[in-house]
């Protein structure tokens, strides 16, 4: 046995990341079923029930065991099921045996209320009327514990809370015209004020490593690819307040080797108003002297169509080019462009000869095979529970300042998340992430350095434990809440030769199917520079 | 990629194959693993070394200094990876104190190279690779705090940025509060605290910002009690919230937060070390001490309180200490000893960066 390490040894340190987890929290997940156990929400008023009488849909009533009870006996206690449309009995059952501990089943029937009332609105058997109804419900329920204030209840209620916000948002944007109230407050970041957004952004970045993750990945890879330049350019898709590049300026005049620090100039891609930008690039720029960084700042408009055009960038001979693009939301940009915005940037880097292109990008977990609404609807709930459970977690004693960043950030990204599942799923418009993309396009994976993965993992090192970094591909890191992968940055390489052998035309992302996408992607695997 | 190997089967449990003129040892499996030989593995070190270190070196350059015909990317990327990361396990991080990990570090190398040791006949070669092991570990503990330093010199920039944008808002909004009263009704409907703040606040700088220092505080209250319980010193939020919206925290309508990373960071950084004698058991001082006299890498209380110390301080004003003092004494039902470790609580994730974590961050090989 002349074996000094072998392969084979699971790695240690950084890599061994996934399995130790909360179980309790794990299965709660796993035991979701989008059918809804009525029977404990008997103490609900009878009005609840008169309501739902009137407002049930034909077909549910004809269902065999379900609402003909329900009507005919006063308590509807002793047959719950049926109100999901598509609810399957022996799964309810298990539901109903399962629910022991009281404590977690609240949260769980808060789910199963959410997901019928997902299903209601976009499942197979659509049925507003009903969606509706769960909605109500749903609000009583987590009024009832505080929630709606948005800073009492659990962190599932208030997770609920902005969910159902999410759902009627989606429901009185498709049905009727919009109603007042409660909905415009939430429909989207222009309604907090900008100081609460910049405190809540402010929290949330203390409060996790979420934010930084993704700004010092790129920004550590781009200062590796630029290594010894004496000007680099950087065009970033969505610079909005330019948080991502003030450790990057810092970094290169700190750059090890004493020599100047070369120039760097960042163009801003924009849509429409440029106030905003031009406030960030005088930050940037009085950062930047602050630092005694040689900086210059200017801006790059998209099309009216969202397309981004590699002319408008001006580019100076002998400057390295990097494309950033961050697609995780950062502070109030909420509208994270449409796929074929992003799309065109990508594609503009092999234009322009970009040296590297850095991704940040929320990582899918799961490969939803059906593209329904109801499914990506479920991821959505899933990965914000991380989120949630991860700010928890953390910080436990801090209820009113998670309950501001959950409001303020958190709450419009769900909305927006939400939103956004609903139209994809109509369009049949989908990308399994946009670094498989990238993969099929020809893009070069550059490696993540060494120093790099040591930076994220002493970055989540000051926060909670259950943060997690792996690395999945060489080019590729990945921040996790225990076993949930929530962002990956990743760096690539342009391909040399102008791309794509079909055309780059942003219907691509759509018609790509996900065999195609995996396979190029195992693929190319192994190419790797 | 991979050249053509002959399916030579050995004893080993995994079909292995041994390829010619290299002489790597591969399994069959469709995707061959490698046996790291001592051979090779002291080869890959010298590549390593030639390179300028580990963190200098990446896959490609090692397999040419290496020249190994058949060694792959692949193979190289991943025993790259472990030889930088060392192979303590990941809990260390927080159970050993930076000395304790760094002595399992040299101990767990010491028993790996034992293990190699134990297939080879030479003795010295064995003491040779203990040694080299243990330089490594050296070595890694050293760019480990490179990276450390770097790292929190980006966060410091992070904050700094931050804070300027929040300045700045600060000042659009108090132009458009001179202007008109309009966003405030709009404000507040979502937000009812940050708006009765930003009510009366258009006098003041900083409304909100205060309003964050509480936070701060209590975030490292939170922190604190993470390591080491207070067993309800506080209330804590959660409670006053449940019980009613009027907290403490609230009685004169603005919300007593300290922006965490200017509040006292001087005090922070001179006592940090006596409040942890103070406040925390025996190991948990002794960790620290260790950590501060480890690191010598200018991360230290003192020149932390300098780099906060220099940068713009909007609450340290006059005004805004005031505040906050003024804040405290209303917090009548807070017991007393809430003074003492706010200080150590200061360190939230940003000031984190600094003191505090480099005790955990340390034993991270």
């Amino acid at each position: 046995m002349e074996v000094a390490m072998e392969e084979a040894v699971a790695p240690s340190g950084c890599s061994s990341t996934t399995t130790t987890m909360d179980d309790d929290f794990i299965c709660a997940w796993n035991d979701w079923n989008p059918a809804v156990d009525w029977g404990s929400f008997s103490s609900v008023a009878d009005d609840f029930h008169e309501l739902i009488e009137s407002m049930m849909c034909p077909d549910a009533v004809d269902s065999p065991d379900g609402l003909m009870s329900v009507s005919q006996t006063p308590s509807y206690n002793s047959s719950p099921s049926s109100m999901a449309t598509s609810a399957d009995t022996p799964a309810e059952e298990d539901a109903r045996a399962g629910g022991g501990h009281d404590g977690d089943d609240k949260g769980l029937r808060l789910v199963h209320l959410l997901v019928a009332a997902a299903e209601a609105l976009a499942g197979p058997h659509k049925s507003p009327e009903l969606a509706r109804v769960i909605l109500v419900r749903l609000k009583e329920l987590v009024s009832q514990a505080g929630a709606g204030a948005g800073v009492g209840g659990t962190s599932i209620e208030r997770l609920t809370l902005h969910f159902t916000d999410a759902l009627q948002g989606l429901l009185d944007g498709g049905t009727s015209a919009h109603c007042g109230g409660r909905n415009s407050f939430r429909d989207g970041h222009l309604h907090h004020h900008t100081s609460d957004v910049l405190t809540a952004f402010q929290l949330l970045q203390d409060m996790s490593p979420y934010i930084k993750f993704g700004h010092f990945t790129a920004n550590q890879a781009i200062l590796e690819e630029t290594r010894g330049d004496r000007r680099i350019h950087i065009i970033d898709y969505d610079i909005a307040e330019g948080v991502q590049w003030a450790s990057l300026l810092q970094a290169l005049v700190s750059r090890p080797g004493g020599s100047q620090p070369p120039h760097l100039r960042i163009t801003a891609v924009t849509r429409g108003g440029s106030r905003a930008m031009r406030e960030t690039g005088r930050l940037l720029a009085a950062f930047a002297a602050s630092v005694g960084q040689p900086f210059s700042f200017s801006q790059c408009r998209l099309d009216a169509d969202e397309q981004f055009r590699p002319a408008g960038v001006k580019v100076v001979k002998g400057e390295t080019l990097v494309m950033n693009c961050v697609l995780h939301p950062t502070m109030n940009n909420t509208r994270s462009g449409s796929a074929s915005s992003v799309a065109s940037f990508l594609l503009g880097a092999v234009e322009l000869g970009a040296k590297v292109v850095t991704l940040v990008e929320e990582e899918e977990q799961e490969q939803y095979e059906e593209k329904g609404f109801v499914r990506r609807f479920m991821g959505e709930l899933h990965r914000y529970s991380a989120v949630w459970d991860s700010l928890e977690a953390g910080f436990p004693m801090q209820g009113k300042a998670r309950g501001m960043v959950e409001r303020v950030i958190l709450a419009p990204r769900i909305a927006g998340a939400v939103g956004r599942a609903y139209r994809d799923s109509k369009e049949e418009e989908t990308d399994g992430g946009w670094g498989k993309w990238m993969a099929v396009m020809g893009f070069g994976r550059v490696t993540i350095s060494c120093f790099n993965h040591c930076q994220a993992k002493l970055l989540l090192g000051l926060f909670n434990d259950g943060y997690r970094v792996e690395e999945d591909g060489s080019n590729n890191l990945v921040l996790g809440w225990k076993s949930r992968r929530l962002l990956a940055a990743s760096v690539w390489k342009p391909p040399l030769s102008p791309p794509p052998p079909c055309p780059p035309s942003p219907i691509r992302v759509g018609i790509v199917t996900p065999d195609g996408l995996t396979n190029s992607f195992e693929d190319s695997d192994f190419v790797s520079d | 990629m991979f050249s053509s190997k002959k399916p030579t089967m050995n004893s080993h449990e995994r079909p292995m194959c041994v390829q010619g003129d290299s002489g790597l040892v591969l399994t069959t499996d469709p995707k061959p693993r490698l046996r790291w030989t001592v051979e090779l593995h002291d080869r890959f070190v010298d590549a390593v070394t030639q390179l300028g270190g580990p963190d200098k070196a990446t896959p490609k350059t090692i397999m040419r200094v290496m020249g190994v015909k058949g060694l792959t990317l692949y193979h190289l990327k991943s025993h790259l990876q472990k030889f930088r990361l060392g192979k303590q396990p990941h809990k260390e991080l927080n159970d050993h104190s930076a000395k304790n990990a760094a002595l399992e570090l040299q101990r767990n190398s010491a028993s790996s190279s034992a293990i190699m040791g134990r297939n080879m006949n030479d003795r010295n070669m064995h003491m040779n690779d203990a040694f080299r092991m243990q330089m490594e570990v050296h070595r890694r503990l050293h760019e480990q705090l490179e990276v450390q330093k770097h790292l929190q010199m980006r966060i410091e920039a992070h904050g700094k940025y931050m804070q300027s944008i929040l300045e700045r808002a600060c000042q659009t909004l108090a132009a458009e509060s001179l202007v008109s009263g309009g966003y405030k009704g709009q404000a507040s409907r979502g937000v009812p605290d940050m708006g009765a703040v930003k009510e009366m606040g258009s006098a003041v700088s900083f409304p909100s910002l205060q309003d964050l220092h509480l936070y701060g505080g209590d975030q490292l209250e939170m922190q604190h009690q993470m390591e080491r319980p207070l067993d309800g010193l506080f209330p804590t939020d959660d409670s006053i919230m449940s019980k009613k919206r009027s907290n403490p925290y609230h009685s004169n309508g603005k919300g007593p937060l300290i922006w965490v990373d200017n509040l006292r960071l001087q005090e922070l950084g001179s006592t940090a070390a006596c409040i942890v004698s103070q406040e925390e058991p025996p190991s948990k001082s002794e960790q620290l001490q260790i950590s501060s006299s480890a690191i010598d890498t200018g991360i230290d209380a003192d020149s932390i309180a300098n780099v906060y110390e220099a940068k713009p301080i909007l609450s340290m004003d006059s005004s805004g200490e005031k505040k906050y003092d003024g804040g405290a004494s209303k917090l009548v039902d807070r017991p007393s000893p809430r003074r003492d470790p706010l200080p150590m609580a200061m360190m939230n994730p940003m000031m984190t960066a600094g003191a505090m974590p480099q005790a955990r961050n340390l034993s991270y090989g």
